[in-house]
Parts: C-alpha cells; sequence; structure tokens
C-alpha cells in the first residue's frame, strides 16, 4: 500500500536548523510543502503549501510563532502544529499552546522523536514534554488559585484523573506507563491530556471573546 | 547657579512655580482689597495707588518670566525680592510713622517661596531674613502679632525650600530607577535573543554529534552540558530581572533548576516565580538533592529522575520520581525495623521540620517521594 506521504512545513530562521530538520524529515519519507524564515513567510506560504502538520519555532521574525499559530489554524483548522523550541519551557511555549499548538518538543531531542512527534501531531495526538505538562498544570493552577482577584465560574478546572495524568506526564512517564499505573488504555490517557489543552485553549478563546466585548469590538453587529 | 537642570528638577519646578503663579494673585487680591478697604489710612493716597499699580504691574510682569524655567534666573529673583523689600520699606512714609499694616501685606510672601523653590532652603532662609528684617526696621513700635508674622516668613522660607528641594531629590531618584528599570529590560530582551541563538546552535552541535558518533558524539555531549548550563543563567536571570521579591524569600524555581544539569534528570516547572522564605528554600533544595542523590545510589545508574514543582494556593508540592525498578516489597520495613532510617528518615525530618510531609510510593513504574511544604512554612 502506498498511502500519500504527510505533508509538512518547516519555519525556523535559522538555515542550518530549517536545513536539517528538512533533511531529517525528508529522509523519514515526509512530503516537505514548504519552509519559512519569517513569520510573514510562514502566513503567506501556509495557503497554498497546505502542509498537515507545521514544524514551527518560536523565535522568529515577526511575527510571533504565537501569531504564526493562531493565523494558521484560523485559516485550516485542521493543520497541527508541533513548537520546536530552543530556548526551554517558557511563557511563550504556554501562548502557542494556549492558541491552539498542539505539540512541543525541545530543539535538543533527537532525529527520531522528532520523526515520531511530527506523525503522532499528524494523527491529532497531543506530544508534551514534561516540562510543558508542568506549564500547563501551573496554568491551571492559577486559574484556579482563590486568592486572584477575578473569580470566575466560567473558568476551567481539570478534573482530578486530568490532574493525576497530567502530572504523571511532567514526571516523565509515558502515556503507555500511566496507562499502566492507572489501569486505563492508552487512548483514554491520551485523552485525558488532549482534554487539558483543550480547557486551556478554550479558557483562551472566551477570554478573548470577552476582552473583543469589553473593548466595543462587538458593537458594529449590534448596531444592526 | 545650577547649569542644565535635570529634566526632572525641572519638572518639579514648573509645578512649584505654576502653584506659585496662583498664589502671587491670591495675595495681590488680598493686598489690593485690604488697602482699598483701609485707603484712609493712607497719608498720601496718590503714591499709594501708584505702588498698589506697581505692585500688580510686577506680579503680572513676574509670572510670566517665571512661566518659562530659562527665565528664572538670579537677577529676576533680586528685582523680585527687591521689590517686595521696598515696597514694605516705603509703608511708613505712604502711611505715616505709626502704620499698622504695610502696603504690600501678604503679597512679599510671593516673592519669598520664588526663592525657596528656585534657591532651596538657603535661597528660603536669605529672603525669609531680609524681609523680616525691613518689616521691623520700618515699624516705630513691634507688637507681638508683627513678631510672630515675620517669625512664620523666617522659618518658612527655608522650610518651603528645603521641601522644593526634597521634591526634586526624590524626582530625580525615580527618574533614574525607572530608566535602570528600562534598561534592564531592553538588556534582558537583548539577551534573550542571543541567547537563543547560542541555544539553537548548542542543539545542533548536540543533535548532529549524536548521530556521527566518536569524537563527534563527544562534542555533542559538550554542547548539550552548555545548554543545560546555559539554560539555568537565563532561569537565574529572569528571577532577578522580575519584580524582587522581599531579601528574606527567594525563588524556589530558580533554587531548583540546577538540578536540571544533574546527568538524567529534568526539572519541570510551573512558570513564574515561587517565592518561599529563604531557609525553606535551602532545606527543600536539600531535601531534593537527598532524594535524586538516592536515585542515583539505589536506582542504578541508568535510571533518570525527573523533579515536578507546583504551587497551590496553600502549599508547595515537589515529587521526585525516578523510573528505576522500584523499591521491593518490605524493603523499607526491614531497614526501618532494623533502626537503618538512613537517607528517607532524613527527607522526612526535613519537611516535617518545615511543618510538611513527606510521602514515598513506589511500584514497578519507579519511585517517587512527594514533598509537600506549607506556604506559611515554620522555620
Amino acid at each position: 500500500m502506498n498511502e500519500p506521504a504527510l505533508r509538512v512545513m518547516v519555519v525556523d530562521d535559522h538555515p542550518m536548523w530549517r536545513d536539517a530538520v528538512e533533511r531529517d524529515l525528508i529522509d523519514a519519507g515526509f512530503d516537505v510543502v514548504g519552509v519559512a524564515s519569517t513569520g510573514d513567510q510562514a502566513i503567506a506560504r501556509f495557503p497554498a503549501a497546505r502542509p498537515q502538520v507545521v514544524v514551527l519555532d518560536l523565535q522568529i521574525p515577526g511575527p510571533s510563532g504565537v501569531e504564526v499559530t493562531e493565523t494558521v489554524l484560523r485559516h485550516d483548522p485542521a493543520a497541527r502544529v508541533l513548537i520546536l523550541s530552543a530556548s526551554g519551557e517558557q511563557d511563550d511555549v504556554l501562548a502557542a499552546v494556549k492558541a491552539g499548538a498542539t505539540g512541543y518538543l525541545v530543539k535538543s531531542a533527537s532525529k527520531a522523536e522528532l520523526i515520531d512527534a511530527v506523525r503522532r501531531t499528524a494523527a491529532g495526538d497531543t506530544v508534551f514534554t514534561p516540562g510543558l505538562a508542568g506549564l500547563v498544570l501551573g496554568e491551571f493552577r492559577r486559574i484556579a488559585d482563590p486568592r486572584k482577584a477575578d473569580d470566575d465560574p466560567l473558568e476551567p478546572q481539570l478534573t482530578e484523573r486530568e490532574t493525576e495524568v497530567l502530572k504523571m506526564v511532567a514526571t516523565g512517564m509515558s502515556y503507555k506507563q500511566i496507562a499502566e499505573r492507572l489501569v486505563l488504555s492508552h487512548r483514554t490517557v491520551q485523552n485525558h491530556v488532549q482534554n487539558t489543552l483543550r480547557k486551556l485553549q478554550l479558557h483562551n478563546r472566551v477570554e478573548l471573546t470577552r476582552w473583543a466585548i469589553d473593548q466595543g469590538l462587538d458593537r458594529e453587529q449590534d448596531a444592526e | 547657579m545650577r547649569h542644565q537642570p535635570l529634566p526632572a528638577v525641572r519638572a518639579v519646578e514648573d509645578r512649584l512655580f505654576r502653584a506659585l503663579a496662583v498664589l502671587r494673585l491670591v495675595v495681590l487680591l488680598n493686598a489690593v482689597l485690604l488697602n482699598a478697604y483701609r485707603a484712609g489710612n493712607f497719608q498720601h493716597p496718590t503714591a499709594g495707588a501708584v505702588t498698589i499699580t506697581a505692585m500688580c504691574a510686577w506680579s503680572l510682569l513676574v509670572t510670566w518670566i517665571y512661566s518659562d524655567a530659562s527665565r528664572r534666573t538670579l537677577p529676576v529673583l533680586v528685582v523680585d525680592l527687591a521689590l517686595a523689600v521696598v515696597s514694605i520699606a516705603v509703608s511708613p512714609l505712604l502711611k505715616g510713622e505709626g502704620f499698622n499694616a504695610t502696603v504690600p501685606g501678604f503679597w512679599v510672601m510671593a516673592a519669598l517661596l520664588a526663592w525657596a523653590a528656585r534657591l532651596r532652603w538657603q535661597g528660603g532662609l536669605v529672603a525669609g531674613v531680609l524681609l523680616a528684617a525691613t518689616d521691623l526696621a520700618s515699624r516705630d513700635h513691634v507688637t507681638q502679632n508683627n513678631v510672630g508674622n515675620v517669625f512664620l516668613l523666617v522659618i518658612g522660607g527655608p522650610i518651603v525650600g528645603y521641601l522644593a528641594a526634597s521634591l526634586q531629590d526624590m524626582a530625580v531618584e525615580r527618574d533614574a530607577a525607572q530608566h535602570a528599570a528600562a534598561a534592564a529590560a531592553e538588556r534582558a530582551r537583548l539577551a534573550r535573543a542571543v541567547h537563543d541563538g547560542v541555544l539553537q546552535v548548542l542543539a545542533l552541535v548536540q543533535r548532529r554529534g549524536a548521530e556521527l558518533g566518536g569524537s563527534g558524539a563527544e562534542l555533542g555531549q559538550l554542547a548539550g552540558e552548555q545548554e543545560v548550563a546555559l539554560r539555568g543563567l537565563i532561569r537565574a536571570q529572569d528571577s532577578v530581572v522580575d519584580e524582587p521579591t522581599a531579601p528574606a524569600e527567594r525563588d524556589l524555581a530558580a533554587a531548583l533548576a540546577p538540578f536540571d544539569g544533574r546527568a538524567r534528570t529534568t526539572v519541570v516547572l510551573p512558570g513564574g516565580q515561587v517565592p518561599l522564605p529563604s531557609a525553606v528554600v535551602d532545606e527543600v533544595v536539600g531535601a531534593v538533592g537527598a532524594c535524586l542523590d538516592n536515585v542515583a545510589r539505589h536506582a542504578g545508574e541508568a535510571a533518570s529522575a525527573w523533579v515536578l514543582v507546583e504551587a497551590l494556593p496553600e502549599r508547595i508540592v515537589i515529587s521526585v520520581r525516578d523510573d528505576g525498578p522500584g523499591i521491593p516489597d518490605g524493603r523499607l520495613d526491614a531497614a526501618h525495623a532494623q533502626g537503618r532510617l538512613g537517607v528517607s528518615g532524613s527527607i522526612r525530618g526535613r519537611l516535617s521540620d518545615l511543618g510538611g510531609e513527606a510521602r514515598l510510593s513506589t511500584g514497578p513504574w519507579g519511585t517517587e517521594w512527594e514533598l509537600a511544604v506549607p506556604r506559611e512554612a515554620t522555620t
């Protein structure tokens, strides 16, 4: 059987990195349908290239990786964004995940890990590093903190099970190990992890909408 | 005189002189109305009217002159004060030797405050003494009331001058602090860009090196170690740049980050700072170090370890997990029975001293310590 090769786009401003990632992906049998070195290029080339997965460096000349994530996913919600970052777990990684990225890998990951991550991201899986799981957990803790000023009944909360799973991801356990330890199916573990991201992304959208209403951006429609 | 005053000094002075312009108008109106009301007291009404007209004209002129900082020169201030002195000195000539109130009355306050605002406490003192001396000298008899007013002039001048100077100094300090903060933020932004480039290259060398094998692999490993070191530095830098915590507090996240440099150890942080009292941070770092040493000793050389920090509203939880074979059933109990508490005892001890607790769980998935510290830890 000859299934069509996965279409991937590589966005990185570092030519050596771009070439290395592109070569690795081609070697693995992927179809690299586009490369870009800036946010502008990425957004301009995305519609024609129609990649299934965008392998995206966050530190690129503007617009930032977070904005690129938002823009390409608005254009094609079926596409997937895999963040490949050198600077480690920082707030911008969390921002990219809130904007809809479903995978995250540090650049020091091996070639095999990269290939695997692209494949899994394309299949709709979430690719988490322990570091990202820690950041997401931290974000939910902050959202749920009763000491903060704006207590909001709509804010997302993790279920106990989701917290447990995320904590295990954050302490380096694979989905398989988590499934064994909690006596769950691999798929269920994956769903739990995906749900945590979905809640965060939804919360992000709700906040954006609320912000737009506060700023009066919805008024034009109301005036009809 | 000061040359080229700092913008902050000038801004404060501008405000003081704007306030003074209003005050001068008020005291002028007061003088005009009182003199009009007591017009009968003048022995030379025409000369009196001329004097008051001159006071009005000068008030308007000097208010305009003072409205620009570059025109607030010593000669103008001298003329301002001289006119105030003269207006007091001519009072006995206009109203007769036994007069009660001087012609300008409170109007002289405007010149005094101009000196205080421009020349600090020294200026206020000089102007105050001059006006006071003139006032006393022009009277043939001095009442207790006169002395009181004069005394207020003499102490008011330096006090206002001192306050004006303090306001200016504070404005300068605030400006310097804001400037330093902006510079630090810009430096951090630039450093981040530089660091990111270096991290990119280190990651690339590490990756390609591992694929090359041999001496390439060694290079790759070196690059990997440097990458971890640089990441630790960046985190340490971030915790310095962010708003400073109280000196007695430290950021637990930054304190635990260096463990990431250990072989096969990953430190997972919640993002942002986790401030705790310094002594608590030291104890927790010690306990985590002991847990990791334990991993190296019991779980085998090949085992990896993860340190997860969670900041909950009322407590901080640190999980240390390894992927070793776990502790066989009964081994801990046996050790306990033999009185060999060793490392696990010391970890539990440290945590209970902080009012927290340490829990150990083990299974085929490895061994995990969960250290919980209340935010209001006792030390």
